[in-house]
């Protein structure tokens, strides 16, 4: 937990991309420890499992090798069919306990991994597409379950089975274990190396899917302007142009990725021949060295112990890739948990004084992402309950400033005190709906008008949002609407124009009633007449309270106590509208422009 | 029909569009199934005629030796052959059946209604264009694969019936038997994984929301809410897979062993007849290593039957696109005349749902001139814009371009008509110089246009100062919908888009809310002078001063219907509904002062 989240770290997540698969298994297990409880007892499981497939059949050639003798088939069927019973029981009981496991571990990094999304910074979230953090919570987790389900469990028990076989094989015969092994090893070499290329080529295909995704995404929200434009047949050759080019990659993918299938049947063939040709000639000429003493039955067993010994191998190789897009996945997913938080909060955070909230500013600058400084020297007092607003042109720092005011962005130099305190150490607990910002473009959930309204108060009944709704002077709007506070607004609130998402906003935030609003044209698509209206109703509502209002309808200024006029990053005029428009300066220009 | 049946019928359909690769994937995946029966025939025969004699000091010819290692080798490079070549040929199918598609689907979207753009979230639509043709062809990743397995069963059948007939019937059994458990595997499975793929959509979805919902989540405090509203879905998803697990746990295992507990009733069984003489040992041991084989084939059909299901949901989803109303246009093609156009509404009602959004709208625009269009907040005005830009049709009345109904006109012929720029600005994440172009002049036969129009219409848009002074000027990249720029700079290029093409009808929906107002006044200056200059006819939306002060009429909206028009003046003096909107600002300046101000 950082307690001075003005430090001046880099923004942006976690970064775990150099984290060896080791490592990331073992963070993994940090983060979410259920995954490794009770290891012993899976790994117990997975032994079982593997000895029981390996011994069925073993006890069918210990049979043949026997002359299929009355007492040795009937003793092989009891053995064999004892050995499937807990092969079957410890498979069913490994797949439910991991599987188990591995849910609850995602169940908690989903949560967690949305808890981090509001405690990381508001930089790093600034920086990182939203999309790009759902893909974190919900397809990358995904992978994980795909993989658990589809070949995760069966890779242990494979595993267990590989080992198994391999100490079996050296039992019965260790002259020809020692060929099959390093045949083995050969296979997963060059398996791996392909693999790195099958790899590598599907990397290429994420990339161009993920190209195609955006041409795509571009197609269907610019529709209006395609369509009106009249430019479909060039929207047209871009998506060809992106559906082919993944084609084009995917096909590339074939060769090896087959290729490498077909290796693992070259290498079982192989090992067959070897141990057949091999354990038949060295039984039968001593002279070749210490040789093997191997009954037919043996040989045989030998043929099928390969078979178990390769086919593991294969598919554990062959799974490589599924492993390692359940790793991708699992990474991209502890990056987003393992971001730093913060939250301001714990035994250094400071409290914020009750009442309204003065704002004290001493020669602040601030950038953007290791830019150059975007404004400078910001030195500047409010006093408690003063309605002061900020006004300049497009670029001049206005938006910059209510960021610093709600620590959206950190200062590069100098201090920002609310209410006395560093704002750098008071806790976020304390500015929760005390010091709120209403942006340009306010976000609404995907439910009614009124639980918009009441969102930051979870006690309120719908009298107190008719109430404020009423206070602000837009019963009569709310009155037109055919569903009142039972609207549904929509995804985004798109259902309702910009102008009335804007009024949603005040009203919500009317209802919290902050001790410093800071308004971020936060009126701007609304019709003059209700702007007026709302914008006399919110300053009745906000007498006593301070309030930051960034404009650039020049009626706000007019009203205000305080002008903050900024230039080029930095505050050049400080007054009351009465004295700056009659002042030789920039307020005056951009007062006469607007009117 | 069953949606087994329907995602196997695309499946032929998709080899038969693709007849070389699947030819080739059919032929390699038939003769890889035999050549596993051939295998374990080739090791059985190795164990009579090789291992058993020598093992017993029996002597066995050289020839032998070479045939037994001749044998196994050359199955096996066989069957590798055939898994490659198979494996690429299918490749080719799946991907180019999936290209394919994927384009059919895209190219739908760029001719379907708006309306019906508006009706599906671009959430949804991308999904049907990737995962969705995605599911569609998956299951022919198995398709040719599962055909030679079906063989090679087939295949494997008749040799255990020719051995010995008992054995025969243990392999039908087994193969009957793995074929039932799939079923009620498949059954078992469906509705949970649908569960799951539910729930999984509702925690996108919310993810997706309290995401978005960032800076109202810190600023009100709302982080533990969202956990809480959070929490209930990631617990379905969770209890969702448990189940589709607990399910799986059984099935997977016994359908894993049932080929060995077929391997043991064989050896129960075969033991009687070999030493009755009925079957020699080496037929047994084939037998045994046929059986063990028949796994892989029996998880490779119950792989692409278990695809299938999800194969169909998709292809429903994707069918669904495809066959989705086009947007239809008229016949009247080419660029028409030229000069300012005169548009007309008469009488048009929208209604979307149970709200009508417009009532018996009349409005007269006369060319060369320009008419702002005011109202209150949710009065109808975007909707408005709308209809005269043909984006949505009237449900009663008619909109008309110079006398001729806009239904009669085809797409080009509109393009080359109007231009529209929006309440949002929309840029696509290309340079500057793509996002004015676009594909060319449409009124010109779609010529490119010169760098001196270009600069001349970012000019009138005021954008020419930030362009030359980004370092790669016309051609730098605006980024995923033009993030790296500011909303001004946004709406700024998509003025200047609409000028370059020269419209004869030019819309702007409140599409100078975010410039400043000095920039705002010298935009909307340059526009009126490019009016009556012969430029275009101008429709724009406007509560503001310096857009009502260009206006030579002003149509007063409200609650969907048309209150009055006339000029501003006349406006105010009847309406102090519009006094209200348009001099909430000021203490009723008038249009003459106005001017002033834009004059000087």
């Amino acid at each position: 937990m950082r307690t001075a989240p003005f430090s001046p770290a880099d923004p942006g997540l976690a970064d775990l991309a150099d984290l060896g698969p080791r490592s990331l298994v073992a963070l993994g297990i940090r983060v979410t420890p259920v995954l490794a409880s009770g290891w012993v007892v899976t790994v117990l499981l997975a032994l079982a499992a593997g000895a029981g497939r390996i011994i069925a059949p073993l006890t069918v050639q210990r049979a043949i090798d026997r002359g299929l003798a009355p007492a040795a088939v009937t003793h092989a069927l009891e053995v064999g069919a004892a050995a499937l019973v807990v092969a079957g029981l410890s498979s069913w009981a490994l797949n439910r306990r991991v599987q188990r496991r591995t849910e609850r571990a995602l169940a908690s990094l989903r949560r967690e991994g949305l808890a981090r999304a509001h405690e990381m910074s508001a930089t790093t979230a600034d920086q990182v597409r939203s999309a790009d953090l759902v893909a974190r919570l919900t397809s990358d987790v995904d992978t994980i379950t795909t993989f658990t389900q589809n070949g995760g469990v069966q890779m242990i028990t494979n595993l267990a089975q590989l080992l198994l076989a391999t100490a079996v094989m050296a039992a019965f015969c260790w002259q020809l274990t020692v060929p099959v092994v390093a045949l083995a090893l050969v296979l997963l070499l060059s398996m791996t190396r392909l693999q790195r290329v099958v790899a590598r080529r599907f990397a290429v295909v994420r990339a161009d899917v993920s190209t195609m995704q955006g041409v795509v995404a571009e197609a269907v929200i610019g529709a209006p302007v395609i369509r009106v434009t009249g430019t479909a047949d060039r929207m047209r050759a871009q998506l060809d142009e992106a559906v082919d080019r993944t084609r084009s990659s995917q096909l590339r993918t074939l060769v090896p990725l087959h290729g490498n299938t077909a290796l693992g049947e070259v290498a079982i063939s192989t090992m067959t021949v070897l141990v057949i040709l091999l354990g038949v000639g060295w039984t039968t000429h001593q002279q070749w060295g210490p040789a093997p003493d191997l009954s037919a039955g043996q040989l045989v067993a030998m043929v099928f112990l390969v078979t178990f010994f390769v086919r593991p191998l294969q598919f554990l190789v062959q799974s490589l890739g599924e492993a390692q897009n359940a790793l991708v996945g699992w990474r991209r997913a502890l990056e987003l948990v393992t971001t730093p938080s913060a939250v301001v909060s714990g035994a250094h955070a400071v409290d914020l004084a009750g009442g309204p909230v003065g704002v004290e500013l001493d020669a602040v600058s601030a950038s953007y992402a290791g830019g150059p400084p975007v404004v400078h020297d910001l030195t500047v007092r409010i006093a408690p309950g003063q309605h002061v607003a900020v006004v300049g042109e497009s670029g001049s720092g206005k938006s910059t400033f209510a960021k610093l005011l709600t620590r959206r962005i950190q200062p590069l130099g100098g201090e920002i005190r609310l209410g006395g305190r560093p704002l750098g150490s008071i806790a976020d607990a304390a500015l929760e709906r005390r010091v709120v910002i209403v942006p340009q473009d306010p976000f609404l959930f995907d439910t009614t008008l009124g639980q918009n309204i009441a969102v930051g108060l979870p006690d309120v009944v719908e009298a107190d949002v008719r109430r404020v709704l009423g206070d602000l002077g837009l019963a009569d709007w709310l009155a037109e609407l055919p569903d009142g506070l039972a609207t549904r607004v929509g995804v985004r609130g798109d259902r309702l124009s910009v102008g009335e998402r804007q009024l949603v906003a005040l009203a919500r935030t009317a209802l919290v009633d902050p001790d410093l609003v800071i308004l971020d044209e936060a009126t701007s698509a609304v019709d003059p007449a209700t702007d007026v209206r709302v914008q006399a109703a919110l300053a009745r509502l906000t007498e006593g309270r301070t309030t930051v209002s960034i404009a650039h309808r020049m009626a706000t200024a007019e009203r205000a106590d305080v002008v903050l006029v900024f230039e080029a990053g930095r505050i050049v005029q400080v007054g009351h509208h009465g004295d700056l428009v009659v002042a030789q300066g920039p307020y005056a220009d951009l007062f006469a422009a607007w009117r | 029909m069953s949606a087994v049946g329907r995602a196997l019928r695309v499946l032929a359909r998709g080899s038969r569009d693709h007849p070389g690769p699947a030819a080739v994937a059919t032929t390699a995946g038939l003769v890889n199934g035999g050549t596993m029966v051939l295998g374990a025939a080739a090791v059985g025969w190795t164990t009579d005629h090789l291992v058993l004699p020598v093992l017993d000091g029996r002597p066995v010819g050289a020839a032998t030796w070479w045939a037994g290692a001749g044998v196994i080798l050359g199955v096996s490079a066989v069957r590798c052959g055939t898994i490659w070549v198979r494996g690429v040929a299918t490749g080719r199918v799946q991907h180019r059946a999936q290209a394919a598609t994927r384009r059919a689907v895209v190219r739908r979207y760029l001719h379907l209604d708006l309306a019906w753009h508006r009706e599906h979230p671009p959430g949804r639509l991308l999904a049907h264009a990737v995962s969705d043709v995605d599911a569609v062809w998956s299951p022919v990743q198995w398709l040719y694969f599962a055909l030679g397995m079906v063989f090679m069963l087939v295949g494997a059948l008749a040799q255990l019936a020719l051995t010995a007939p008992a054995l025969g019937t243990v392999g039908l059994l087994l193969v009957a038997g793995v074929l039932v458990l799939n079923v009620v595997y498949q059954r078992l499975l469906t509705p949970r994984a649908r569960d799951g793929q539910a729930a999984r959509g509702d925690v996108a979805r919310t993810a997706h929301e309290s995401i978005e919902a960032g800076p109202v989540v810190r600023s009100l405090g709302l982080a533990g809410a969202e956990d809480a509203r959070f929490a209930p879905e990631v617990e379905r998803v969770r209890e969702a897979n448990t189940r589709m697990a607990a399910i799986s746990a059984v099935f997977d295992p016994l359908l894993e062993l049932l080929p060995t507990v077929a391997v043991l009733a064989v050896l129960g069984i075969g033991s009687r007849a070999v030493s009755a003489g009925d079957l020699t040992l080496g037929s047994l041991v084939g037998v045994c290593y046929l059986l063990l084989t028949v796994s892989i084939p029996l998880s490779v059909l119950s792989r692409f039957l278990s695809i299938l299901p999800l194969a169909a949901a998709g292809h429903e989803r994707v069918e669904a696109v495809l066959d989705a109303p086009t947007a239809t246009y008229g016949v009247v093609g080419g660029a028409g005349p030229d000069g300012p156009a005169l548009l007309e509404v008469r009488g048009a009602d929208v209604v979307r749902g149970e709200a009508t959004l417009l009532h018996a709208v009349d409005l007269t625009v006369e060319p060369g001139t320009v008419c702002a269009v005011v109202g209150a907040t949710g009065a109808g005005k975007t909707t408005l814009v709308d209809l005269v830009c043909g984006q949505i049709g009237p449900s009663r009345g008619e909109v008309l371009v110079d006398g001729r109904p806009l239904d009669d006109l085809d797409l080009a012929r509109r393009a080359a008509t109007l231009g529209l720029v929006g309440q949002s600005p929309f840029l696509f994440s290309t340079t500057i110089r793509d996002n004015l172009a676009l594909d060319g002049h449409p009124r010109e036969g779609l010529r490119a246009y010169t760098d001196t129009e270009l600069w001349t219409a970012l000019e009138v848009a005021d954008a020419a100062d930030f362009v030359g002074a980004l370092p790669a000027g016309l051609d730098s990249v605006v980024g995923e919908r033009g993030a790296t720029l500011s909303g001004g700079q946004r709406q700024r290029l998509c003025l200047a888009r609409a000028l370059l093409r020269r419209p004869r009808l030019l819309v702007l929906d409140d599409a100078t809310s975010a410039l400043d107002p000095r920039v705002e006044l010298r935009v909307l200056a340059r526009l009126r002078a490019l009016v009556d200059d012969g430029g275009p006819t101008v429709l724009l939306v406007a509560n503001r001063h310096g857009s009502l002060a260009v206006a030579d009429r002003v149509v007063f909206l409200a609650d969907g219907r048309v209150v009055d028009a006339g000029t501003h003046d006349e406006l105010r003096e009847r309406h102090a509904d519009f006094r209200d909107i348009v001099s909430a600002y000021d203490g009723g300046r008038t249009d003459d002062e106005d001017r002033a101000v834009l004059a000087g």
